[in-house]
């Protein structure tokens, strides 16, 4: 009696463990690490692997490593291409107010500028735009949508 | 034992005069005020007149109708059904029958008289006490036909003044942006209305994007953020003639811009090389001072009605929060200590509260406090809301509000809503399109 | 990613033993419940009813709430009759009145201790519920006291109530009246003196001869436009509760009243 029992409420107990640590897997798996979006649905491409675009955590203004690396290539790219310069677009999400992302996404932009910049990438060449929550590119009202919006463009100027 | 009831009598006995009693009444009913707004009177040739030049069947009860619905939409009063009134608008307006209003329970009766004297509308009014039996107000208006709506407001603004003790919000225009299209590409224009929602007029056409618009203290020009040539400044408007300037020369986003009180310059954050600073701008010697000098984000500035004092958002203490100093830039003093992130500051055109957006635990609220941070309260709470702006009387903010989109980005609608400063009458403002970024004009007639 | 798979299994399958292993120990006996006490509020039947304005029906409730708690088996003669609304807030100025205007018309220091006695116990009552529980024992001997001496001092001492004022019953019905009819201007601001004292004289049936605004001088000073605006207000309610709910004897006593209008309370939310 008592060793069924215990057999039944241990098989439940370890299903629900196993399904439970398979959502914990979830949040682990490509899209997010901890605010930043680190997946590449919403990303472009400036040359075949250079994306154009880094993230960032809410609130925050500072660089991942994994945007430092895009930022690294985006700076070797741009010193192959020396005629080219480039408009730093800065972004924030929806969840704030409007005067204070722009003042953000201008903050963001310009991270992804000094970094370039320490490239040896000439401060002429790069400009400085910020578009606030303005122009999504997601329109979603969830974590995810807002994290792929948080973020800081390179765009050809010409 | 005895001696002592003799005694009890012979003193109570003579004692006639009775103490004044006293009763405290520390309850009553917060609800509107019942009020009568009877149609205005108006002769027949009058009426036909007006008629042919306004293309209205009835200017009397039209500019009633307008009366009526500020009264209304204030939260205040309660207008009583027209169809139980007992007597007509031209007997009542010389001396009404108090007793016929009493019936139906009105405590106040708005009448008056609406006449065609030189090509102008001349209109008097009379504001009664009902059940005193006496007039509290009266006053006579001449102006433009055209102009019929704001001689409404500007009876509403007196019967509110001489009924509540506060100056009226009535006769004024909203400036605000209004905003069409899927929500990663959305048309922004400038746009204009009375704050009753009528007279809506664009001011800009939507070729690029427009925000946070502010009327200047005569209500004549508007500043705003412009991205004119994809080049985010500050650039002021005209209303009358359309014109539009770039406010100053800076190498770099400038945003966030208001009036100070006197109308001689604008205030306004910009940005440089990832940080954002408090500047204002002379427009007459085109003088540019910086007010703030601070490696964090300084932006949404606000004067005291009196200029002395700015209000203003900064993150310097790690997280967006509000600060007072003086006009200057000196004695930055820090006054937003609850849970969460602070933002928007306005102050009361009274002078004694600031008006914010709070953001805590994922909710928008708005809410005010006292210029030196005690007594916050907040009002109204929201999945997303913000940017208060103050009516001229400082009694009512009007506000935005966001919806949630659906998982599949849809639903989104952005609409203006207004509130009591007590936290009563939260109510929709109804715009032709979505509309974000309201301000709030000052009284036009002065 | 896979390694962090196996550790969260390994730990979930580790628990999953040490669970198994004390389940048996979990076995289902049933629940010791405490025995039910049925605890009753004793309504007393004078208990004036008023139509409480939302705000008093609040602090009643929360009033109740804490009574309950500490209400035993012996309800003390008299203090529910006391738990009035209005009561609660400004009882401080009302028993000081009382024994004030009481202490002008007594001389026998006795009666003049019972009476005090008896409002005190009420007081006490109505500040502190948390210490019916030590009041309960000066109940019971204040009630024999009182029992004692009501006989003899019945009569007087009713007298004596009456020329403190208007019965609390009396008053009551007045103040719901009047309730009924004050439109309190909204536009208020609630961090003013809004205090507007009337004084009034009335006929028999309750209908008014003469109205005064005392502190009339505030009507027109400048700054203080609300004044009027809630002067104006408290007049109205007056005109519309015509004729007042006046008590049916004692013309003489309340020929002349004073109404203190105090918007404070209801505005400052």
């Amino acid at each position: 009696m008592n060793l069924s029992k215990i057999l039944k409420n241990g098989f439940l107990i370890l299903v629900a463990s196993l399904v439970l640590s398979a959502c914990a897997t979830q949040k682990k798996t490509g899209q997010l690490q901890g605010d930043v979006y680190t997946g590449t649905d919403s990303v472009e491409y400036l040359a075949s692997g250079v994306p154009d675009r880094v993230f960032f955590a809410t609130n925050q203004t500072v660089l991942t490593t994994a945007s430092r690396d895009t930022l690294r290539k985006q700076a070797t790219w741009l010193r192959k291409n020396s005629k080219i310069s480039v408009v730093l677009e800065g972004h924030a999400d929806e969840r704030g107010t409007r005067e204070y992302n722009l003042a953000l996404g201008e903050r963001r932009a310009n991270s992804a500028k000094d970094y370039l910049m320490t490239y040896g990438i000439s401060s002429d060449r790069i400009s400085v735009l910020s578009y606030g929550k303005e122009r999504p590119v997601d329109s979603g009202s969830n974590p995810l949508a807002w994290s792929k919006n948080r973020r800081s463009v390179t765009v050809k100027a010409n | 034992m005895l001696f002592r009831y003799l005694l009890l009598l012979l003193i109570l006995l003579p004692i006639k005069s009775f103490a004044l009693i006293e009763v405290d009444i520390t309850r009553g009913n917060l609800s509107p005020l019942p009020i009568a707004v009877s149609p205005l009177s108006i002769d027949e040739k009058s009426r036909e007149n007006f008629k042919k030049i306004l293309k209205k069947e009835n200017i009397g009860s039209e500019i009633a109708a307008v009366v009526e619905n500020n009264l209304k939409q204030s939260g205040l009063f309660n207008p009583l059904n027209k169809d139980a009134f007992l007597q007509k608008p031209d007997i009542a307006n010389l001396k009404p029958r108090f007793e016929d209003w009493n019936l139906i329970k009105a405590q106040a009766l708005i009448t008056g008289k609406v006449t065609l004297v030189d090509e102008k509308l001349r209109v008097e009014f009379r504001l009664w006490d009902v059940l005193a039996g006496k007039e509290m107000v009266a006053l006579a208006f001449t102006t433009i036909p055209s102009n019929w709506r704001r001689v409404g407001h500007i009876i509403s603004d007196k019967v509110y003044e001489r009924l509540t003790g506060e100056k009226g919000y009535f006769d004024t225009r909203i400036i605000y942006v209004a905003e069409e299209g899927p929500k990663t590409k959305r048309i922004k224009k400038l746009a204009i209305m009375d704050q009753d929602g009528f007279n809506n007029k664009f001011l800009t056409l939507g070729n690029e994007l427009v925000l946070t618009p502010r009327f200047n203290p005569t209500n004549q020009m508007v500043t705003y953020l412009s991205y004119f040539k994809n080049l985010p400044r500050v650039y002021l408007l005209d209303i009358e003639t359309g014109m539009q300037e770039v406010v100053g020369d800076f190498a770099g986003m400038t945003f966030a811009p208001r009036f100070s009180p006197d109308g001689k310059k604008i205030i306004m954050s910009f940005a440089k090389d990832g940080n954002s600073d408090i500047y204002t701008m002379d427009l007459e010697n085109r003088i540019v001072e910086r007010i703030t000098n601070h490696p964090s984000i300084d932006t949404s500035p606000s004067f005291s009605p009196d200029g002395k004092y700015i209000c203003f958002n900064s993150d310097r203490s790690g997280y967006q929060q509000i600060y007072v100093m003086s006009s200057n830039g000196k004695n930055v003093k820090r006054i937003s200590f609850g849970k969460g992130l602070y933002g928007t500051p306005v102050w009361s055109p009274r002078g004694d509260l600031i008006a914010f957006t709070k953001l805590h635990k994922g909710k928008f609220y708005i809410g005010v406090m006292r210029t030196d941070g005690t007594g916050e309260r907040l009002l109204t709470e929201n999945f997303y809301q913000e940017a208060p702006s103050w009516s001229p009387n400082g009694r009512v903010l009007i506000f935005y509000r966001e919806t949630k989109t659906n998982s599949e980005g849809e639903g989104f609608s952005a609409k203006l809503w207004s509130i009591d400063l007590t936290g009563y009458n939260e109510k929709l403002v109804e715009t032709e399109t979505d509309a974000s970024d309201p301000s709030w004009s000052s009284l036009l007639s002065n | 990613m896979n390694r962090s798979i196996v550790i969260s299994s390994g730990f979930h399958i580790l628990m999953v033993i040490i669970t198994a292993m004390s389940l048996p120990f979990l076995s289902k006996k049933p629940i010791d419940l405490p025995p039910i006490v049925s605890v009753e509020l004793i309504q007393i039947t004078d208990q004036t009813s008023i139509p409480f304005a939302p705000k008093a029906k609040k602090i009643i409730e929360k009033i109740k709430k804490k009574e309950e708690k500490l209400v035993s088996e012996q309800a003390p003669p008299k203090i529910v009759k006391k738990i009035k609304p209005d009561a609660v807030p400004l009882p401080d100025k009302k028993i000081d009145k009382i024994k004030k205007i009481k202490d002008k018309k007594q001389n026998p220091e006795k009666i003049d201790n019972e009476v005090k006695q008896v409002s005190e116990f009420e007081k006490d009552d109505l500040f502190d519920p948390n210490n019916i529980a030590a009041l309960i024992d000066k109940s019971k001997v204040q009630s024999a006291e009182a029992i004692n001496k009501t006989d003899k001092i019945t009569q007087d001492q009713e007298k004596n109530v009456d020329f403190a004022g208007l019965s609390l019953s009396e008053e009551d019905a007045l103040k719901a009246q009047i309730f009924g009819c004050w439109s309190i201007p909204l536009g208020l601001p609630y961090d003013q003196n809004l205090l507007v004292r009337i004084k009034l004289q009335l006929k028999p049936d309750g209908s008014i001869i003469r109205s005064e605004i005392l502190d009339h001088a505030r009507m027109n000073k400048p700054g203080q436009g609300f004044y009027k605006v809630l002067a104006e207000s408290a007049l109205r309610a007056i005109k519309l509760c015509q004729p007042l709910r006046v008590p049916s004897a004692g013309y003489e006593r309340w020929k002349n009243l004073q109404l203190n209008f105090d918007a404070r309370e209801m505005l400052e939310g």
